[in-house]
């Protein structure tokens, strides 16, 4: 099957994806937002307030070069490092590149895959575009969802941690007491918390297989499971760890660590990214009755993209593996 | 297609993963948006908890667990409270409708649409009101202004011309009411809508004709509940601070946000799905006032205009208090007032399907597309009939019986 994409549609979205990565997190802050949340709820570090983080860790959680976008093509050269952007991003020009990091993964920053593990997590890099959940605007999973370039929201109350993410308008609570496990399989975990010292430490269980860690490929099975610890570092920053386990897909637990930044504009406040409706040309757009497919057409940068959806990556195959 | 039944509190048929193809209507406020509200008329807090930090505590999850009409039947007049005789004659016949498997006429349309039986519908028992709706004293929806009844029938105008070649006005179907049947298929199938789609019709040329809940996007407030799912709320405090979070029908769960710190609504170009929520405690009540809604969203016409005032109040160990003012003059000549009362759920069982994941499962909707693309290449093959002479819009579901809309 043959699916036709509206490059302008793709644009947007990483444009708009690009531009709130690059937040600048001003310094000042003003009495009125600060001074009514207290340092400490029941005796515990208070998180309470809008977080982001500020890293290029949602495009690649391990140590990457720059490089043109995210889709790639072969260029005027046979070399891997000069390959251009593919088709479907090329209209964004320099504004659809990945930006290059350290990475967050610790020790080594290697991910201990296994071989077989190893090989679905580069055919994953590959087909990114048919494949990562992010696309589609499917719930993103932890810990994905605590890095992507959105703001997330923390209201700590006494019993209930609850996070709520402006991707897809979406939340986990995180249960500090005694609570049923869920009756199937999820996207966003399971969350048991509880307290170490002035640590906040959350056990995330019961996920399902879909969610990714990255737009880079790097995925886990439904045997996940999670460990994050959330440490106050300064009024503003928390530093975020989650050793991550899944002896279907790793061949040991591995560590992402990654400093987490308080929103402290006056006016902040989580807006809804309800990306349902944004991800419906790409997923229904070549069911419509007149496809909004284009071109160029004098100077008029018009992009018709032809995509060849590869055997068993239609988005409903892709559920079902 | 992953799809798993999930019984909430005796609630069945909260369908996960599943194509969602139940046109979850408010317009039909006489039978649909039914949920129930015990007797509280004026908020009592004496008795209610507070936080450690000394607001009262809303936290938990809450539902409520009778069923009452939005609207009250005229014939109740302003009566507030059922007897305890009609609850139970009420319970009997809404029980009586469950087990039915309602059928139209075999082989048309409209019986295939009937796939969504009463069996997927939940019932709880009568509330002891007549109505939801406290404000106007006779229960009723205020009258909708000029501007809005000519906006409605321009809309189901419209609608009607797109099923006026099907069986379902051939055959006289309630969906055809105010129709005439007539085989030619209209010339407006090819119109564009004066305003933003929100609801099924017979036409399906992209995902914009489809309606809200088909598409995944019908979790909206305000949110009384409906036939078809539970209808629950977790709330989390933290000093200064509360969120919300909806398990509606269906698996078309939201997160809402309220900022609490005194600051104004947003800019009246910045519009949300669940609009603008500021919060503020007015003694024991948290007052949150709602405006800057998105014109893609629609409650029973309002959009974009549409306010809110939400009451919350915490009235004993395990019952919430919410009332809502609703508001918007060009469709109403008044605001009115739906108050209802919310039990609290177990925590530890957390029976709140707290992962809204219509839209990861949703096959139906493209599915549907698909059906339409594959009818217009019948039809240009000469191998199938107009597309027009076909309804694939219309549901049957048997709800027109619902003793509370007589």
């Amino acid at each position: 099957m043959r699916i036709r994409l509206n490059g302008s549609m793709i644009s947007v979205a990483i444009a708009a994806a690009a531009v709130s990565a690059a937040v600048t997190l001003s310094v000042t802050q003003t009495a009125g937002q600060v001074s009514s949340r207290p340092a400490r709820v029941e005796g515990q570090p208070n998180f309470s307030g809008i977080w982001q983080a500020n890293n290029e860790a949602h495009w690649d959680v391990q140590a990457h070069d720059a490089r043109a976008a995210a889709v790639l093509q072969p260029g005027a050269y046979p070399f891997e490092y000069a390959r251009l952007p593919a088709a479907p991003v090329v209209a964004l020009g320099a504004a659809g590149g990945v930006p290059g990091s350290l990475g967050v993964v610790q020790g080594d920053g290697q991910i201990p895959y296994t071989a077989e593990a190893l090989a679905v997590k580069r055919e994953n890099a590959d087909r990114w575009i048919d494949r990562d959940p992010e696309l589609k605007c499917y719930l993103p999973g932890i810990p994905r969802a605590m890095y992507m370039p959105y703001p997330f929201e923390i209201t700590q109350g006494t019993d209930k941690i609850h996070m709520a993410y402006a991707f897809a308008t979406t939340a986990r609570t995180i249960h500090l007491d005694e609570v049923d496990p869920p009756p199937a399989d999820t996207w966003m975990g399971h969350s048991v918390g509880r307290w170490e010292g002035d640590t906040l430490v959350v056990e995330v269980t019961n996920f399902n297989d879909k969610t990714w860690f990255d737009r880079a490929g790097n995925f886990h099975s439904d045997a996940l499971h999670l460990v994050e610890r959330f440490t106050l570092t300064t009024p503003d920053v928390v530093q975020y760890e989650v050793t991550i386990e899944d002896p279907q897909v790793f061949t040991r637990p591995w560590r992402i660590a990654m400093p987490l930044y308080r929103r402290v504009e006056p006016n902040m406040q989580l807006l809804e990214y309800r990306c349902t409706e944004f991800a419906e040309e790409f997923l229904y757009g070549n069911l419509r009755k007149t496809p909004r497919v284009t071109r160029w057409e004098g100077e008029t940068m018009i992009v018709d993209i032809t995509r060849k959806v590869p055997p068993g990556d239609r988005f409903y195959e892709w559920f079902r593996k | 297609m992953r799809t798993r039944l999930f019984t909430v509190l005796g609630v069945v048929g909260v369908i996960a993963g599943a194509a969602v193809f139940v046109t979850l209507a408010w317009v039909d406020a006489a039978g649909q948006a039914a949920t129930g509200s015990t007797a509280t008329s004026t908020a009592r807090t004496g008795t209610a908890p507070r936080t450690p930090w000394g607001e009262p505590d809303l936290q938990g999850i809450w539902t409520n667990e009778f069923d009452t009409p939005l609207q009250r039947s005229v014939r109740h007049g302003t009566r507030e409270f059922f007897t305890e005789e009609e609850r139970a004659e009420l319970d009997q016949e809404r029980a009586a409708l469950l087990g039915r498997d309602r059928r139209v006429e075999r082989g048309t349309e409209l019986d295939v649409a009937g796939a969504y039986s009463s069996v997927f519908m939940s019932m709880k028992r009568t509330g002891l009101r007549t109505s939801l709706i406290v404000d106007p004293p006779d229960g009723r929806i205020p009258p909708t202004t000029a501007e809005a009844q000519a906006r409605a029938a321009a809309d189901r105008g419209f609608r009607i011309a797109l099923l006026q070649s099907t069986s379902t006005c051939k055959n006289g179907s309630p969906a055809c009411a105010g129709g005439t049947y007539d085989p030619a298929p209209s010339p407006r199938r090819g119109e564009a809508l004066s305003r933003y789609n929100t609801a099924r019709m017979n036409r399906h040329d992209g995902p914009e004709d489809g309606s809200l809940s088909d598409r995944c996007l019908s979790g909206a407030i305000p949110e009384f509940g409906t036939a078809y799912g539970g209808s629950f709320r977790r709330i989390v405090q933290t000093p200064g601070g509360v969120t919300l979070f909806y398990d509606v029908g269906q698996g078309q769960g939201f997160q809402r946000n309220v900022v609490m710190n005194g600051s104004p609504h947003l800019p009246p170009h910045v519009r949300q799905w669940f609009g603008d929520s500021r919060g503020r405690w007015e003694g024991d009540t948290l007052v949150i006032d709602v405006t800057n809604f998105s014109p893609k969203f629609d409650f029973m016409g309002s959009r974009d205009n549409l306010h809110l005032v939400e009451r919350w109040t915490r009235t004993g160990p395990a019952t919430l208090e919410y009332a809502v003012t609703i508001d918007d003059p060009t469709v109403w000549t008044r605001p009115w007032t739906v108050k209802e009362e919310f039990a609290k759920q177990n925590d530890k069982e957390n029976r709140i399907y707290y992962e809204p994941r219509c839209h990861e499962g949703n096959y139906g909707f493209p599915s549907l597309l698909l059906a339409a693309r594959l009818a217009d290449k019948a039809y240009a093959e000469r191998r199938g009939p107009h597309p027009a002479l076909m309804d694939n819009a219309t549901d049957f579901v048997g709800v027109e019986d619902n003793p509370f809309g007589r």
